[in-house]
């Protein structure tokens, strides 16, 4: 049984799956762009270009890496590798073939907030590490873009948490089991969407790494394995925002049974219907979307998405006190 | 000459900047990704917010005047046309104006409507550039990939008239060197009624489009006054409310013959100009179709000798950035005595820096592309003593002895 668990943490449905998801999630964002744009996109590495972000990383990965003579040598090489941990250890707190996650207990969404807190704290810190002009400028923006979109992400996660009545995304999953959650609160869901485009740096919010700008944002100094491994941890980060925004808001794996069909598959195919309908809606708004300031940003998460999600929060609970909603 | 020549500017240059710590100063180039061409702008920051920028130009001079001087007339057409990647035509236009005023040869009718063709064709194909651009630099990389793509059919058309893409040599001093393909009236006014459709989208895009909104409107405020203090010109005149155009001020080519009228905004922000260049693109095109239709019989060019007669003369035209201007000067050999040309960059820069301070690093490069950089085209060098104030010109020999002296002497 131990040894069972450990599999799936390390192959499948965890660390193996999920960084091939993150490989996955690169060549979609790529190819949906490009036919937006009306290009061709990645078509060489494999059947329609699918191999070419494992061709990317691979190359990477054999590139020369150079350390900046100012740079913090330790935070420098150490910190890509805890920044990888973050998206890798949520993960297996999200149930994908059953409807228990393999490391699964009581209060793990508090884990996963931490989590997500870590991942920027690490980021912020090995972007001020590379001690360079425009990672400098790049840190000021990522802590300001932190700090804007963490409360309205957090409360729109604590929506979903307070109507189920469970701390723990298995719990919540089930508690999903009539309604999918984006029915009973869909501005949490928008929220959530908008802050989890804040915290990956898609347009419009890919302030921290302008490329425009401050040339690659915190990223600039980084070469080789070190950018190889931060890039993919983008798009692993990619798949778990997605994933929890599957499992928060569209009910995880839950779906009608079909008579004849093993359960663990179809829960899993289901599963993967929704992250996927998650991702290909965030390929789409931010393709279509130009990067706004910074200023505008917190304006926008601080004014406008705060007080949005309160007004949801409030609403499902009236509606609870009333009597129209059933508190699963 | 000993090389303290240029160590007081530095000196007073870094004594400036001592009041600000190094991190608050952002290098802008010369290798940046908002920069199409080497060009360097120091940037002073509070915070987010530009306090100061200190420009520095001359990474990408040519010394194309200088070369002109050693080129007969003819080839020097062709040499200038090669002044911008993007706006060719117009320079050989300018240049090949001047010259022609000089001969006793009068340019064919069919041949100045040719001229404007070509010329209002670049225009959309410059300011599509130029929208794709924009995009490019506020995150909007769609915009981007559209606007590129409809680019295409204009130098498709370029192609099919002069034979070249980008370069298009189609000038000749009086008059140009190939006629227009048969049968092309047609397809050109089609394509322009869509390039005018396209125009009509992008704007209804960039009005509604909020995030582009957001970067776009009160970014890069200036006023009239301050415009026409800092001798703005083309794009970044009229959108503060000035009439200026060479076209409708003073018509060259056969812009007297065309109705057409330029079009103004008031507001003088960058989506004041983004709307202006939009609407600009419906003029040229219309403008283009009427010239199609209307395109007069009769031969396209006149042979002129080698020598041009002694004189000298200006010429000015309206390029898509602006006003460009060509001295000419003859003794009557093979080759100009002297030609001096002005690109509307060099015109523009003074306001883009006026605007720049106040505005936030995000804004850089959307003030900087604003007024269509084209650095190649502007780069000057000129000697400056700045505790003598005394200045002075170098021919190539003695720059070349400065340079093996100055090397021999850090060796030691």
């Amino acid at each position: 049984m131990i040894y069972q668990t450990i599999l799936e943490a390390i192959i499948f449905p965890g660390t193996f799956f999920t960084i091939g998801m993150g490989f996955l999630f690169d060549w979609l964002d790529r190819k949906t762009a490009a036919h937006m744009q009306g290009r061709i996109g990645p078509k060489i590495a494999g059947p329609f270009g699918i191999l070419q972000p494992i061709a990317d990383f691979l190359k990477l990965l054999l590139k020369e890496e150079i350390l900046p003579s100012h740079a913090d040598k330790t935070v420098f090489l150490f910190a890509p590798a805890l920044y990888f941990l973050a998206p890798l250890l949520s993960m297996l707190f999200i149930p994908i073939i059953g409807p228990a996650a393999i490391a699964s207990f009581d209060y793990d969404l508090l884990v996963i907030l931490f989590l997500l807190a870590y991942a920027a704290f690490v980021v912020a810190v090995l972007s001020y590490s590379s001690a360079s002009g425009f990672t400098t400028v790049a840190t000021g923006r990522l802590i300001l873009q932190y700090v804007s979109y963490e409360i309205p992400m957090v409360l729109a996660i604590v929506c979903a948490a307070l109507y189920t009545r469970s701390l723990s995304v298995e719990g919540i999953v089930a508690g999903q089991s009539k309604i999918w959650n984006i029915f009973v609160m869909p501005f949490a869901f928008a929220v959530y969407i908008i802050s989890l485009m804040a915290e990956l740096e898609k347009p419009p919010f890919d302030i921290p790494s302008a490329k425009t700008e401050i040339v690659a944002g915190w990223l600039t100094e980084f070469s080789g394995r070190a950018l190889s491994f931060l890039k993919l941890t983008k798009e692993v980060g990619y798949v778990f925002g997605s994933a929890l925004a599957a499992s928060l808001f569209l009910g995880g794996g839950l779906g009608p049974e079909i008579a004849g069909v093993p359960s663990s598959l179809l829960y899993f195919v289901y599963f993967m219907v929704k992250l996927m309908a998650v991702g290909f809606l965030i390929f789409v708004l931010k393709t279509s979307l130009a990067r706004i300031k910074i200023g505008q940003a917190t304006e926008l998460f601080w004014k406008i998405l705060t007080p949005l999600v309160l007004a949801q929060i409030t609403l499902v609970l009236a509606l609870i006190q009333g009597g129209v909603l059933v508190a699963s | 000459m000993t090389e303290t020549s240029t160590t007081p500017a530095r000196r007073e240059e870094s004594a400036g900047l001592m009041q600000y710590s190094v991190e608050n100063l952002v290098p802008f180039g010369p290798i940046h990704p908002a920069l199409k061409e080497p060009e360097y702008f120091k940037l002073v920051l509070e915070g987010e917010k530009i306090a100061q920028v200190i420009p520095r130009i001359g990474y990408v001079h040519r010394g194309l005047e200088k070369a002109a001087e050693m080129r007969p007339w003819v080839q020097n057409m062709y040499m200038f046309e090669r002044t911008c990647g993007i706006c060719s035509f117009v320079h050989s236009l300018c240049y090949g104006q001047a010259v022609e005023e000089l001969t006793i040869y009068q340019v064919p009718r069919r041949a100045k409507y040719i001229r404007v063709i070509i010329a209002e064709l670049e225009r959309i194909h410059s300011h599509l550039l130029w929208v794709g651009l924009m995009g490019h630099w506020a995150g909007f990389e769609t915009l981007f990939m559209w606007v590129w793509r409809d680019r295409e059919i204009i130098l498709d058309l370029v192609e099919e008239i002069s034979g070249n893409r980008v370069h298009k040599s189609m000038n000749a001093i009086c008059g140009v060197r190939r006629d227009m393909p048969e049968n092309m009236e047609s397809r050109i006014v089609e394509k322009m009624k869509f390039i005018e459709g396209r125009a009509r989208y992008y704007r209804e895009i960039i009005d509604t489009e909020q995030t582009m909104l957001e970067r776009t409107e009160k970014i890069g405020r200036i006023t009239a006054d301050t415009a026409e203090k800092l001798c703005a010109v083309g794009p970044m005149a009229r959108y503060v409310g000035l009439r200026h155009d060479v076209r409708l001020n003073d018509p060259y080519a056969a812009y007297d013959e065309i109705p057409f009228d330029i079009v103004t905004r008031k507001e003088g922000d960058v989506h004041a100009l983004l709307r202006l260049r939009l609407d600009e693109l419906v003029v040229s095109a219309n403008i283009v179709s009427y010239a199609v239709q209307h395109l007069p019989e009769g031969p396209v060019r006149v042979k002129i000798p080698p020598i041009i007669p002694a004189g000298e003369h200006a010429s000015h035209c309206e390029a898509p950035r602006g006003e460009i201007y060509y001295f000419v000067r003859s003794t009557g050999g093979r080759t100009p005595d002297r030609v001096k040309s002005r690109q509307p960059t060099m015109a523009n820069l003074p306001t883009a820096l006026e605007i720049l301070k106040g505005q936030t690093i995000a804004d850089v490069p959307m003030v900087l592309t604003a007024i269509d950089p084209c650095f190649g085209c502007m780069d000057r060098m000129a000697f400056l003593d700045t505790e003598t104030n005394r200045q002075w010109t170098w021919s190539g020999e003695e720059l070349r002895k400065y340079g093996i002296n100055y090397y021999r002497k850090r060796k030691k």
